[in-house]
């Protein structure tokens, strides 16, 4: 019963010897030190903790580790060494929308999930898929207009 | 467009798209100690005795016996105490902190801490209070002729609720004591408060206080004055640890508990209207300022002084009073007081007009101020005001004219509709004399020998945009490409106290500062050479002398103006409703970074939104602050508006840089009315509370369908 | 694992159920709201035996461990329970919550519940030692009490499809997404022949578990348009008399009231 979990953590094989009941977003914040997951409250209600689990986005907070053994956990930390990232981080910065910036890593990831669905998608297709990630400064609209700038500049990278 | 309204790659962007910007939890802390709060479980009690369980080694007590200086927190008068000696005031009011490694340990020890309480009688409902900890009159005109020519006097009540900030990233702080000085860094929107409070809690000289400010996560208002009584906690922590950093990060619940909100308020107006003309209008303004007096003096006066909205209104009386209660002290939330007489004062008017059988639009547009006339407290309105202009954008936008004719016919079906408009200004900057009496700001512009230049000022960007908006006007000025002028997180070793990042005052009055250093430096330019400039701040001179005791004079240099319609469709079996669109148009001058600016827009109306309607927060009967979760504490999310569209006006005011004023609370104070606007007319009832619930809609249903 | 097991097959989850205290752990979205950090977790959100789709005949065999985006993008999926799942939390909760737990859970805002409710659905409760087949309805005893056995895994909500075509259904929540129920309203009529060939309603968040009473919507059956028609009012008194909210944020009577104005908007939208 003592073997870590095994997963890969941003592409790299990583195995975790602690608690199988412990929280993702805590080891990925402290274990891995990987900050750019961010905890806005710790209940799944809020998406700053968002990360992709096998491609799918997830609320880290709400992952006990037992959860990730054999996946692939990608945070804004490795997605950032992307094309994809690019594009979207381009997109974000052209209509300015990133202001506190703390549900910013949440949100990109959220972005490359509708982009990874709908490549081309529609307002309501983006506005559905940041549905659980809050973001108090922007309104949304930067945000929604930046998915839309990605997709088309990213054309064919989805 | 001006050049400079172009808008570029914020200076923040990368660092915090890629997740590598430095919030205040983000630090290592394996050297670090934890600190934990223990708050009262009572709304007003005198403490007798407390007990400590016996503490593991590593661990220790802080409490106001701790407290090197004076144990007031200094904010505006200091009845905030750092810890709670003799009384607790309210649920959450914190009595000690516990220190130590280990979070999960500080837990379990915290649960061991017996405090013994004598109950005392306890004040939770304004309603019930006797202390004001404030109390302000003034007027013009004359109110007895008013009244007595009168053809109908009108008298309602209006009561707005709690709002909670809501900042994604909690309340956080780090304090260092090191070699007789203190350090504190974190989460915060004006390092010098935290100065000021600092000195006078560890009762050290200003020089050996040192505050920085990190990368911050949200304020709206939030991070004005509580990292002041934080950082006086965790700072008095850290002067007992000797040597090891004390780091405490709240969590949302902790946050949403005991952190400052919005302050609910009851007004009572009553108008004089002879003529189809309101004569003369009576404000009763109450704000609920909870167990100590933060910033609720500020924050009442420019909510009273906005009692008559943007409306000439010859006879004016208004009272203004922040009564104490036992519950978790109020302060500031952008538009700082305005947003709750906003309300009021434009759904008086919407409801003056409906019962003298006028379309309230024009009704309100009759009684508009323009250039010229006299303001609330006798200044005036020195500047154009261009409302009239941005209500025909509004109303062309939103085809208002059109929408407002069909919904008001008869509505079948379970779906009924109704667009409404506002109108609202924000004082630009601070209230009255503040800045030229008592925040004096002083920046510097330092140029380095290779041509680049910083600038040295201590205004937080907390996401508004200011590192970015700044450096332009500096790189503007001296023909300077953007990357070669800087500007980091301030910190008060480095930076001279530019004032707060509060009351929409940074760009206006600091940039303007900074605009004028520059044109300094430029004239003095030498290559090769290390220089710096320092600019003081100056009143403008046209400004009337603000006199508080008296309300009396130029309460604003100059007013940022907001016209909103909101349309609405309510489901009559559910009281449900859904805005299906928002327009606005805002003038706050010279955008100096059109992005930016829409940004703000965009994210103030939202709030402006919530505020209105979902946003509930209340306290129980004992006091407790009920909604302490994102899941009880419901924020907008990307579904809930979807079409919002913004527009500027520019009616640029020629002592802001290039034109601007005032931008980042202007957007939310007069969202409510508008869309409060569109749900009477949907409902054909009267509405007089925000928020406004569907079970209140549900409501106005069953009671216009018996009427 | 420390403090977890995470089974390959059922019977392997079932064993470990059977000698350990576990906790059952599926998507984890309600169990780490509020999370145990001494729990042990038997993790079967990967248990290829509880994550399958398939119908036979009438019923429809749903995976426990099933997850909502699963089911969302699953082409035998019934339309009102897409609708439903639809309006759950957002997308980082749907790819990992499941049915299995939104029942296990027990609570009466469950809203795949809901639907599974109004469907007459059965559950298979899974031990070492046995298996069993109960309706949704006798699982659930009141708030909180779950007929479910220490060694037991819900492993598959059975799910009548033949009257689900013709559904309404409506949630009221606090907001347009994330938003957890304050009302919801789910109800089936299918006519045959002009006469009412089924009817069935359930109501959520209004008692400690869902509100489906049979012998109510049996009213209704069998009667021709002008029939129900008259048993209308009738109908909807009974109701009234049933649905008795519990005090919450949002007032009973509140809630009563939009139950009952679904309930009347129910049959209109029938052409009663
Ligand atoms: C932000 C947020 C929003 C939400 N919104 C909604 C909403 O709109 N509507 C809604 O209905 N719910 C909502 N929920 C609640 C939750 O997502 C659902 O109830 C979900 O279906 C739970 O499934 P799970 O697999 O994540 O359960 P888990 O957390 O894994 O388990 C829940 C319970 O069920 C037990 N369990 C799980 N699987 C089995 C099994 N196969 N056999 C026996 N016991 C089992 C667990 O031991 C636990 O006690 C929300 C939750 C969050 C955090
Ligand atoms: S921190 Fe995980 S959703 Fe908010
Ligand atoms: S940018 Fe601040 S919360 Fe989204």
């Amino acid at each position: 019963m003592n073997q870590g979990i095994v997963f890969k953590l941003n592409g790299q094989p990583v195995s975790y010897t602690g608690s199988a009941a412990d929280r993702l977003l805590d080891v990925l914040r402290q274990t891995y030190r990987l900050t750019g997951v961010k905890c806005g409250c710790n209940e799944g209600e809020c998406g700053a903790c968002s990360v992709l689990i096998d491609g799918h986005l997830a609320n880290s907070c709400m992952v006990a580790m037992g959860r990730v053994e054999n996946c692939e956990v990608t945070t804004i930390e490795g997605y950032s060494q992307t094309e994809r990232f690019q594009v979207l981080e381009q997109a974000y910065a052209a209509v300015s929308a990133v202001q506190c910036g703390y549900c910013i890593p949440g949100m990109i990831l959220a972005s490359e999930c509708v982009l990874a669905r709908h490549p081309h998608p529609s307002e309501t297709e983006i506005r559905l898929g940041l549905s659980g990630n809050l973001c108090r400064c922007t309104g949304y609209n930067a945000i929604v207009k930046a998915i839309q700038i990605a997709a088309e500049k990213g054309e064919g990278l989805w | 467009m001006m050049p400079i309204s172009q808008s570029v790659i914020k200076k923040d962007h990368l660092a915090k798209a890629c997740g590598q910007a430095m919030y205040v939890a983000d630090y290592d802390t394996t050297q670090m100690l934890q600190g934990l709060i223990l708050r009262s479980p009572h709304a007003h009690a005198k403490i007798l005795s407390m007990t400590y369980p016996p503490l593991p080694e590593g661990y220790f007590t802080v409490d106001y016996r701790d407290v090197p200086g004076i144990n007031e927190v200094h904010i505006v008068k200091d009845d905030t105490p750092v810890y709670a000696d003799a009384t607790v005031e309210y649920i959450g009011d914190p009595i000690m902190m516990l220190v130590g490694p280990d979070e999960r340990e500080l837990e379990r020890l915290l649960a061991q801490i017996e405090v013994n309480y004598e109950l005392l009688p306890a004040i939770i409902d304004v309603r019930d209070g006797d202390t004001a900890f404030f109390d302000y009159h003034f007027g013009k005109g004359d109110m007895d002729q008013a009244w007595a020519e009168a053809d109908q006097i009108f008298e309602e009540c209006f009561e707005t609720g709690y709002q909670e900030q809501a900042y994604l990233e909690p309340q956080g702080l780090i304090a260092d004591y090191n070699q007789g000085k203190i350090t504190v860094r974190g989460s915060m929107q004006c390092p010098y408060y935290v100065h000021g409070a600092l000195a006078k809690a560890l009762g050290l000289t200003p020089d050996k206080v040192r505050v920085i400010q990190d990368v911050t996560g949200g304020g709206f208002g939030g991070k004005e004055d509580y990292p002041s009584i934080l950082a006086c906690q965790v700072a008095v922590a850290a002067y007992k640890a000797k040597g090891q950093p004390v780091r405490v990060i709240f969590g949302r619940r902790e946050d949403m508990e005991f952190t400052s909100k919005r302050h609910p308020s009851r007004c009572t107006y009553k108008a004089a209207v002879k003529n189809g003309r309101v004569t003369a209008l009576d404000a009763d303004v109450i704000f609920n300022a909870g167990a100590y007096t933060t910033l609720s003096a500020v924050v009442l006066q420019r909510g009273i002084i906005a009692a008559s909205g943007v409306y000439d209104i010859p006879a004016l009386k208004v009272h203004g009073a922040a009564i104490k209660t036992n519950t978790v002290p109020n302060g500031a939330y952008r538009g700082f007081g305005a947003p709750q007489t906003f309300f009021a004062v434009e759904m008086l008017m919407e409801h003056i007009a409906n019962a003298l059988d006028e379309e309230p639009l024009a009704f309100k547009l009759r009684h508009m101020v323009r250039q010229g006339s006299v303001t609330s407290t006798g200044g005036r309105y020195h500047f154009p005001v261009p409302l009239p202009a941005m209500v025909d954008e509004v109303r062309k936008m939103s085809d208002f004219e059109q929408k407002r004719q069909v919904y008001a016919r008869q509505q079948t079906g379970t779906t009924r509709r109704g667009i409404g408009i506002s109108l609202w200004f924000h004082g630009a900057g601070f209230t009255g004399s503040g800045e030229r009496d008592i925040i004096k700001a002083v920046t510097r512009l330092h140029k380095l020998a290779d041509g680049r230049v910083e600038i040295l000022a201590s205004q937080s960007d907390i996401g508004q945009g200011i590192k970015t908006t700044l450096c332009k006007i500096v790189a503007n000025e001296l023909n300077l490409p953007l990357d070669q002028v800087s500007y980091d997180n301030p910190d008060t070793d480095r930076v001279p106290d530019s004032g707060p990042t509060v009351a929409s005052r940074s760009l206006m009055t600091v940039g303007e500062l900074l605009r004028r250093a520059a044109i300094r430096l430029r004239s003095q330019w030498q290559e090769g050479v290390e220089q710096t400039v320092e600019e003081h701040f100056k009143e403008p001179d046209f400004v009337i002398p603000f006199y508080i005791d008296k309300f009396q004079g130029d309460a604003y240099p100059t007013y940022a103006w907001g016209v909103c319609a909101v349309e609405v469709a309510v489901d009559t079996l559910t009281g449900v409703n859904e805005i299906t669109g928002t327009w606005a148009s805002f003038d706050v001058g010279t955008p100096i970074d059109l992005n930016i600016v829409i940004g703000q827009m965009e994210g103030g109306l939202l709030q402006g939104l919530g505020y209105a309607s979902m946003e509930q927060l209340a306290a129980d009967q004992k006091g407790r602050i009920r909604n302490h979760s994102f899941s009880d504490y419901i924020i907008p999310t990307a579904m809930d508006v979807p079409l919002m569209k913004v527009q500027l006006h520019v009616e640029a005011y020629p002592d802001g840089p290039y034109g601007a004023k005032g931008a980042g609370e202007l957007p939310l104070v007069g969202a409510a009315p508008a869309y409060m606007s569109a749900l009477e007319q949907a409902l054909a009832g009267p509405i007089n509370h925000i928020p406004f619930s569907a079970e209140d809609a549900l409501k106005l249903i069953r009671q216009s369908r018996r009427a | 694992m420390v403090n977890g097991f995470s089974p390959a097959t059922l019977q392997e989850a079932l064993e470990i159920r059977a000698r350990h205290s576990v906790t059952p752990y599926a998507g984890g979205t309600d169990l780490m709201i509020n999370p145990d950090p001494d729990a042990v977790y038997l993790f079967v959100n990967h248990i290829p035996e509880m994550k399958q789709i398939e119908q036979r005949g009438d019923q429809l065999h749903l995976g426990a461990a099933c997850t909502y985006t699963q089911l969302l993008e699953h082409p035998l999926t019934p339309a009102i329970l897409k609708a439903a799942i639809d309006l759950i939390a957002a997308p980082a909760i749907r790819n990992e919550g499941t049915i299995g737990g939104n029942i296990a859970n027990g609570s009466a805002k469950a809203d795949s519940v809901l639907i599974f409710f109004v469907a007459d659905a059965s559950l298979k409760l899974n031990s070492q030692s046995a298996e069993r087949i109960i309706p949704i309805r006798d699982f659930y005893r009141e708030r909180k009490q779950l007929d479910l056995r220490p060694d037991e895994l819900i492993t598959e909500i059975i799910l009548p499809t033949k009257w689900l075509d013709h559904y309404y259904y409506k949630k009221v929540g606090a907001r347009k997404a994330l938003a957890i129920s304050r009302v919801v309203f789910a109800g089936l009529l299918t006519w045959q022949d002009d006469v009412i060939a089924h009817c069935a309603t359930a109501f959520g968040a209004v008692s400690g578990v869902v509100l489906r009473c049979p012998e109510l919507d049996a009213l209704l059956i069998g009667k021709t348009r002008s029939e129900a028609q008259a048993a209308k009012a009738g109908y909807l008194a009974a109701f009234g008399d049933m649905i008795a909210p519990i005090q919450g944020r949002v007032s009973a009577e509140y809630r009563k009231e939009v139950c009952l104005n679904l309930l009347t908007d129910f049959l209109t939208s029938n052409g009663i």
